[in-house]
């Protein structure tokens, strides 16, 4: 058990040293030094207290949207709208906090909910044609976030823009902000939820019927099914709650670092949080610390593009190659046992 | 009625064939991994470094042909690390694809910067755009209906020419047979010797060459430029059109003159000024009802699909030699 737990978490470091000698090479082509890029990213990210709570301010939106990833994964969904559920909870957030007079902490936990609602709401279609006729979730959850952030920008330059103001909406009340941690930073107690959310799903996952069934239905949907699980309602449930997480990090996005919203305003946030879900295998707990490395990833590119010629991309393009490298070692041993030709994402 | 005329005539017609080359020509491309039982979400990257390269192929050589030429080797390229992956390796599809689709956006702007120094587009810099093919005689035989089959650049020649040889790929080839049956029955073919992995790899393959014309189309072709995430989802409709089509070439056209249509017909509203935010989402509004909507009756049709397929298989059985030869 605690070997083949080693093995897993060698495995996954094996692939991500793999990944970074490929980004090397990378850098190296792109004309810089690959030593003085990490040595940026890791100033970047660690250089001094407020980098560090920088870190964890990029960090905090990556966690949240890899716990909404984590939900989809386990229930054997991929849901790769996060980045969409984000953008229309960040909206909804946002139009509760500027539009809505309420009392202190009220106000926060009323925007906050739209936020969670919204991003649930934005999922339920392709959820529920998932459910019921099994039409494929990647496709329409890739195609619906195209939807979202166009949609948010209207209505952030058409509907509700701030007088003056650049496709940007009003800024929301201080009666719905998050709070800040440190009197340094803009980091918030959005990082809390987070981390609270993650050990809260890794204890549902662990210890309810429930969230055994949601791992049982991913893995192995038949058995399951046998078992009496109710697989079609399950996978529905399962799409919504990981929209409603993704609706949610949008939400602490807006209350927490903006305090309004402005077209582009978390851009690849859903995706690194997919990202640092798979790298985590789906695990929850493990995707705060996949979350943090892509987080000081994030927080250190910021100092690249300054200090460096080369763009801040480099690290998408890193985290790409950490993904290939582990899908390439660990997914395939997961699926070592399946049949010759057998797939499971097939249409 | 005039606000009608307006917005359909020839030239939205020209348009929309336009618009429906790039994505016409992806979907042909994925078609070959959807018949070969490959669900790749990769298009979408390799659409965009075969839109990248050809402008940095056609910059460096000066010549639009040989900028093609580079664009589709860079898509072979994640092509073929898509086949390694998910062929060789097994590993997730979707993973691999999505993976790849990241890849590509970060690489081409990291070049980008590297290259130009600049961030969004590469605009100028002596990039050669693909000429626009006249057809002579097509004004003298249609007059002002000559747009509609004259003037375009010869990708888009080369898209509506691809539908129907693939129909002929799919229905009088052995390599087409192979993927068929690789795709729907892969038992079938490990019984009749086929090489799942050779076939496959193949399919991945010239889904590369196909995506990595669409991409050269969109930078050299549609507009002589490379912009930030070009491919803007295509790549994407184009998978949600492989999957309610299944892969059938004469679907596939259709499903891509309805985007293509969306795309043009979107694009002509601009001009009209209705808010442009609103008026893009319209081919993915499209795609996803669509999607929906087609899906609830493809499902019951995939399977019977492959009943007859297997069916077919087991005729085609009986009167082929043991080399596996098609009669026909």
């Amino acid at each position: 058990m605690i070997r083949d737990r080693l093995r897993d978490v060698s495995g996954q470091i094996i692939a991500v040293a793999v990944a970074l000698l490929l980004g090397a090479i990378i850098i190296l082509l792109v004309g810089e030094s690959p030593v003085r890029v990490l040595m940026t990213l890791l100033r970047g990210a660690f250089g001094d207290q407020e980098k560090i709570a920088g870190t964890l301010l990029q960090t905090t939106p990556i966690l949240i949207c890899g716990i909404a990833a984590c939900i989809g994964l386990r229930g054997g969904m991929f849901n790769v709208g996060i980045e969409g559920q984000l953008f229309l909870g960040g909206f909804a957030a946002a139009w509760v906090g500027f539009a809505f007079p309420l009392p202190p902490g009220i106000h926060m936990l009323a925007a906050l909910a739209l936020a969670v609602a919204a991003g649930a709401a934005w999922v339920a279609i392709p959820a529920y044609f998932r459910a019921r006729y099994n039409t494929n979730e990647v496709v329409s959850t890739i195609l619906s976030n195209y939807v979202a952030v166009l949609l948010t920008s209207y209505f952030t330059i058409f509907l509700f823009k701030r007088p003056g103001g650049w496709s940007e909406t009003p800024p929301i009340l201080a009666t719905a902000y998050l709070p800040e941690i440190f009197a340094f930073s803009r980091l918030n107690w959005g990082l809390a939820i987070g981390l609270v959310l993650a050990l809260g799903a890794a204890l549902i996952f662990r210890y309810t019927s429930w969230g055994y069934g949601v791992t049982m239905v991913g893995s192995a949907p038949k058995f399951a099914e046998y078992g009496g699980v109710n697989v079609k309602r399950q996978g529905f449930v399962v799409l919504l709650l990981s929209g409603a997480v993704g609706g949610l990090a949008g939400g602490v996005e807006t209350l927490g670092v903006h305090h309004r919203f402005m077209e582009g305003f978390a851009p690849g946030f859903g995706f690194d949080g997919l990202i640092a879900a798979l790298l985590a295998n789906g695990s929850p707990v493990a995707t705060i610390f996949t979350a943090l490395f892509f987080g000081a990833l994030r927080s250190g590119s910021l100092l690249l593009e300054v200090d460096t010629s080369a763009s801040r991309e480099i690290i998408t393009v890193i985290q790409a190659l950490i993904i290939l490298s582990v899908s390439a070692q660990v997914l395939v041993r997961r699926r070592g046992d399946s049949q010759a030709g057998e797939r499971r994402w097939k249409f | 009625m005039e606000i009608l005329d307006k917005l359909v005539n020839v030239a939205l017609i020209a348009a929309t064939l336009r618009t429906t080359a790039p994505i016409l020509l992806v979907a042909l491309g994925g078609s070959f991994t959807t018949k070969a039982g490959i669900f790749n979400i990769g298009l979408e990257g390799q659409m965009l470094a075969g839109a990248f390269f050809a402008v940095i192929g056609s910059i460096w050589t000066g010549s639009a042909l040989l900028g093609v030429a580079c664009g589709v080797a860079a898509a072979l390229a994640f092509a073929l690390v898509f086949a390694v992956l998910v062929v060789s390796f097994r590993a997730n599809e979707v993973v691999v694809g999505l993976a790849l689709n990241i890849l590509a956006g970060g690489m081409t702007i990291s070049l980008m910067k590297a290259i130009f120094g600049t961030r969004g587009s590469i605009v100028g810099h002596g990039i050669v755009g693909l000429p626009k093919v006249q057809l002579p005689g097509a004004r003298e035989l249609l007059g002002s209906w000559a747009p509609l089959i004259s003037g375009f650049t010869p990708i888009v020649y080369v898209a509506f020419i691809a539908v129907p040889l693939l129909v002929l790929f799919y229905n009088r080839t052995r390599l087409g047979l192979y993927i068929r049956v690789v795709g729907e029955k892969p038992e079938a073919a490990e019984a009749l010797g086929i090489s799942i992995t050779r076939v496959r790899y193949i399919a991945s393959l010239l889904c590369g060459l196909l995506a990595g014309l669409a991409g050269a189309h969109l930078s050299l072709g549609y507009i002589t430029m490379f912009t930030e995430n070009m491919s803007s989802g295509r790549g994407f409709m184009a998978v949600a059109i492989l999957i309610f089509s299944n892969g059938d070439p004469l679907k596939v056209l259709a499903g891509c003159l309805l985007f293509g249509f969306a795309d043009a017909f979107s694009l002509r509203l601009q001009t009209f000024g209705y808010p442009s935010y609103l008026v893009l989402t319209v081919p993915y509004v499209v795609a996803l009802t669509a999607l929906f909507a087609l899906s609830y009756r493809a499902r019951p049709k995939i399977i019977a699909e492959t009943l007859a397929s297997m069916q077919r298989l087991l005729s085609t059985d009986k009167n082929t030699g043991p080399d596996g030869k098609h009669p026909s």
